[in-house]
């Protein structure tokens, strides 16, 4: 093996994963392999511990016994999935250290939704809702994943990620059927998240760099656009079934396509939040700054204590 | 009614203490200082607000209010916690320190409710010194670890333990019907428990390289920050309070 | 960057009493103790668990997917397999 050309190896690689057999941390891969899988997973993990912050803003006021038990699970939930996705990229030798240096530094991109404020309790109820079936529908692709660890955590996240959407779905619910002003809070929720919800799935492929070898390797199965059209479809009834609307005039299905339409969003600005311009950016940054700072000395301690 | 007054009032103090500490630790889920650790406090978190719900079940017959009522709407003047669950969480040393006292004093009174006359409170406690068992586990655990490990935690740990050692005697203030609850054989009453308290805890911080201020017989020296059993909270109930009522109060009639 | 976040355990799940232990993932932890804590929250606070190992990630020893020698079995060894046999599969049809 050790006499192995790289052109060898790569059809060698590529055949593995033609077959559909997975790639496991120890294989030779591709170095466009790896570092495209460093970055898509610390990318996902810096999400979910950035993720924690709109919605965690709503622990200290969450409605009722039931609310707060469930909100501080399911922000501990994204704690897990942050925590799980590390490891992951930490199989392909990037150490936590170093990934929580590139967040921390503004070096790391992470999803665009999290740059946005959460001025209503409905809008957690929102996010879990549209923002995780949204992110539902892409881990569910993601588990398949040629990386073997990446798709082992994405099905154990997928699991945990269908309580998110239940939840906030039954936060919205609650809402809707509400008072006339919980009515208007959960519409102007949904306002606020449906555009930055349908920008999480990324770019057209066509404006993707990272798209095509991510597909042509099955690090994901799926186009961005087939990932937004599968969200589009799936939550647009729902919304309607409960007497909410769609923040798009345009938005109808189509017998033709037996999809529905839809305006798509302003590629601009999705530019701009993640590459650090969005309205909360700078102040989700310095949080975590500050916890990561304040807690260096525990850190130190604990590792000299043992 | 006048019967089950001094159960009342042992059922309030408990839960109110679960309540607030619980709204306290879960101010950490998010901002720990390792993701690990995160998912930890999250837990401890759940786990006290969980109890405080099962002391509220046991109240709502005897005071007709629901737990979220009993928690989301009734007044700061109306809570029984001792001063010592409200205060902001501080840096990690306080909590911690807090965390462990507070466990320590669940683990006495959880152990003595075990024994209790009244049944639904020997029910309650069996439930909760599991959940109680292991946060102690871990919050002995980071004691030990945190007052052995740099100067810099050291020193944090000692500072934190100064402030709370004082307030953390205000969990066993006596209660006004504790004359009462003792001869019912409900529970031994405060003054036993804090004894059983400091003998468990003077070890364990002296092995951590902490001390307390206590004179020869275990007696704490120093004065005890009391008031929160008879309603005479500090402005960080009120606080505490104000957020996590906020929400379920916003709107007249509406239900989250 | 002097930030530590400590060494990483890999975390071993039982479901129940009889089960096998199954790697579900890792923690990071600064000692044995404190990673079965941690590993219990991450791993233990949903499910189903009766037992957790955990073992320093460094200490696994593991075999090469490189060499493909390792576990070639390129002559027929069908002899040992059951299947081989026409005999009556139970004892006691």
């Amino acid at each position: 093996m050790a006499e192995m050309s790289e052109a060898a190896r790569l059809t060698d690689f590529e055949a593995r994963i033609d077959r559909g057999e997975k790639i496991e941390p120890g294989d030779w891969m591709p170095d466009a392999y790896r570092q495209n899988l460093i970055r898509m997973i610390s990318q996902h993990a810096h999400s979910e511990i950035v993720g924690q912050l709109p919605e965690g803003k709503w622990i200290p006021y969450a409605p009722g016994f039931r609310r707060k038990l469930t909100l501080i699970a399911k922000v501990q939930d994204e704690a897990g999935h942050g925590q799980l996705l590390y490891a992951a990229a930490e199989s392909l030798g990037k150490t936590r250290e170093a990934m929580m240096d590139e967040l921390l530094s503004g070096k790391a991109k992470y999803a665009n939704v999290f740059n946005y404020p959460t001025p209503h309790w409905a809008d957690v109820g929102v996010i879990g809702w549209l923002v995780d079936t949204a992110a539902v529908i892409n881990q569910t692709m993601l588990a398949q994943s040629s990386y073997g660890p990446y798709g082992r955590a994405m099905r154990r996240i997928c699991y945990e990620e269908s309580f998110h959407i239940k939840q906030g779905y039954d936060a919205v619910l609650a809402m809707a059927r509400g008072t006339a002003a919980q009515r208007l809070a959960a519409q102007e929720a949904i306002d606020r998240w449906w555009y930055p919800t349908l920008m999480m799935s990324g770019p057209p492929d066509s404006m993707s760099t990272h798209s095509r070898l991510a597909l042509r390797w099955r690090i994901k199965t799926k186009s961005n656009e087939q990932v937004r059209q599968e969200f589009v479809d799936h939550i647009v009834p729902q919304i309607r079934a409960l007497g909410l609307t769609v923040p798009d005039a345009d938005c109808a299905f189509d017998a033709a396509t037996g999809h529905h339409r839809y305006t798509q969003p302003d590629w601009e600005e999705l530019k701009r939040v993640v590459s650090g311009h969005g309205p909360c950016n700078q102040e989700r940054l310095a949080v975590r700054r500050k916890a990561h700072e304040e807690g260096r000395w525990v850190r130190e301690a604990l590792q000299v204590a043992s | 009614m006048s019967s089950s007054a001094p159960l009342i009032e042992l059922l309030i103090a408990m839960a109110d203490d679960e309540l607030v500490l619980g709204h306290r630790d879960a101010e950490w889920t998010g901002h720990a200082p390792i993701l690990e650790e995160d998912i930890a406090f999250s837990n401890i978190a759940q786990d006290e607000i969980g109890h405080s719900l099962i002391w509220y079940h046991l109240l709502e017959p005897l005071t007709g209010l629901t737990p979220d009522q009993a928690a989301f709407v009734r007044p700061a003047k109306d809570f029984r916690c001792c001063r010592f669950v409200a205060y902001p969480k501080g840096d990690f040393a306080y909590t911690v320190v807090r965390q462990y006292l507070f466990d320590e004093a669940e683990q006495v009174r959880l152990t003595a409710l075990a024994e209790s006359t009244n049944e639904q409170l020997r029910q309650a406690a069996a439930k909760l010194l599991p959940e109680e068992t292991y946060h102690l586990l871990h919050t002995k655990g980071l004691v030990e670890r945190l007052g052995r490990g740099t100067d810099e935690s050291r020193g944090r740990m000692q500072a934190a333990l100064d402030i709370a050692f004082p307030q953390a005697l205000g969990m066993f203030e006596s209660l006004s019907s504790e004359d009462q609850l003792i001869r019912l054989g409900i529970f031994p009453g405060h003054r036993a428990l804090q004894r059983q308290w400091i003998e468990r805890i003077l070890p364990v911080l002296s092995g951590a390289s902490l001390s307390v201020g206590v004179d020869g017989s275990g007696r704490p020296l120093g004065q005890p920050d009391l008031g929160g059993r008879i309603g005479a909270h500090t402005p960080y109930l009120l606080e505490a309070l104000s957020d996590l009522q906020r929400v379920y109060n916003s709107e007249p009639g509406a239900i989250w | 960057m002097t930030d530590t976040q400590w060494s990483t355990w890999e975390v071993f799940h039982q479901t129940k009493r009889g089960d096998p232990h199954e790697h579900v993932g890792s923690v990071h932890a600064p000692d044995p103790q404190m990673a079965l804590q941690l590993a219990r929250d991450q791993f233990a606070r949903r499910l189903k668990c009766s037992s957790l190992w955990v073992v320093r990630t460094s200490d696994i020893v593991m075999t090469d997917y490189q060499d493909p020698t390792f576990f070639a079995q390129t002559t027929d060894k069908s002899y040992r397999d059951p299947k081989a046999f026409d005999a009556p599969e139970k004892r006691h049809p």
